[in-house]
């Protein structure tokens, strides 16, 4: 009996493979065999740096607040002990943000820390 | 909402002015680098230059802590044998005392491509005159 092969199949598994390596460098784009290669370690970085992005992106919020509170006189450590004594609940993600975009009300947030902190 | 992230195009450089005299290298060299960097702004970008100018006046009367003065070497070598050569601060403190501040602040800057353009917005100059007048730069240290 002949063998079979199921070569639609076939096609179409790889086809994804090189759909997914588009831009790739070389063999890379062109070829299944080295595209798979790629492909697999390229969503597995991807799939790792999603989980970093989270500590990466929170680390900035942090160095943005840093600055903004330094501007005003009081260090990071500092403005956040003074929020968490007065229970304000803001985020790193907001607090940055206010300190970009509505400047006069961080001011206040910062100026509700010192008090909190000297009290 | 999504965390706001500087975009070339529309950043501003702002120019500030520092007094070296009597101030010590390596503190000085860190706001600086930082006000290069732009590390002193809510709205710092890690992979955008959002760093501010920075002038540098009197850059001959810059502090070093200790017996660094003399103890302090730069070392030079240009891929030749016996072509090492060592230079204290003592050496560049006459001659070329911009050296002594633009190599400290270069070494605290980032190993990337954006830390050559921050570095050519660092003007160092010895004396009081400076060549900024028209930029009106505003203290770096308050």
């Amino acid at each position: 009996m002949p063998r079979a092969r199921n070569v639609p199949a076939t096609r179409k598994r790889r086809k994804k493979v090189l759909k997914k390596a588009r831009g790739y460098f070389g063999n890379k784009s062109r070829l299944f065999r080295y595209a798979k290669d790629a492909v697999d370690r390229g969503e597995a970085y991807a799939y790792a740096h999603r989980r970093k992005y989270r500590s990466e992106i929170r680390q900035l919020w942090i160095v943005r607040i840093n600055a903004a509170c330094r501007a005003e006189g009081l260090r990071y450590g500092e403005f956040i002990h003074g929020l968490t004594k007065i229970n304000v609940d803001l985020n790193r993600k907001i607090l940055s943000e206010l300190a970009i975009h509505e400047p006069d009300a961080f001011k206040e947030l910062v100026e509700k820390a010192k008090t909190a902190l000297a009290a | 909402m999504k965390t706001t992230l500087a975009k070339k195009e529309t950043v501003t450089h702002d120019w500030k002015i520092v007094d070296a005299s009597g101030l010590i290298l390596g503190r000085l060299a860190v706001q600086i680098a930082n006000a290069l960097r732009g590390r002193n702004k809510p709205t710092y970008t890690p992979h955008v230059d959002t760093g501010d100018y920075v002038v540098v006046i009197n850059a001959e009367k810059v502090k070093l802590s200790g017996s660094k003065e003399e103890q302090k070497q730069y070392m030079f070598y240009s891929g030749y044998m016996g072509n090492e050569k060592y230079r204290t601060v003592a050496d560049f403190r006459e001659n070329r005392p911009e050296f002594i501040i633009t190599n400290a602040v270069k070494g605290m800057l980032p190993r990337n491509k954006l830390s050559s353009g921050m570095l050519t917005r660092l003007r160092v100059f010895r004396g009081e005159e400076h060549e900024h007048e028209a930029q009106q730069p505003s203290p770096l240290l308050s």
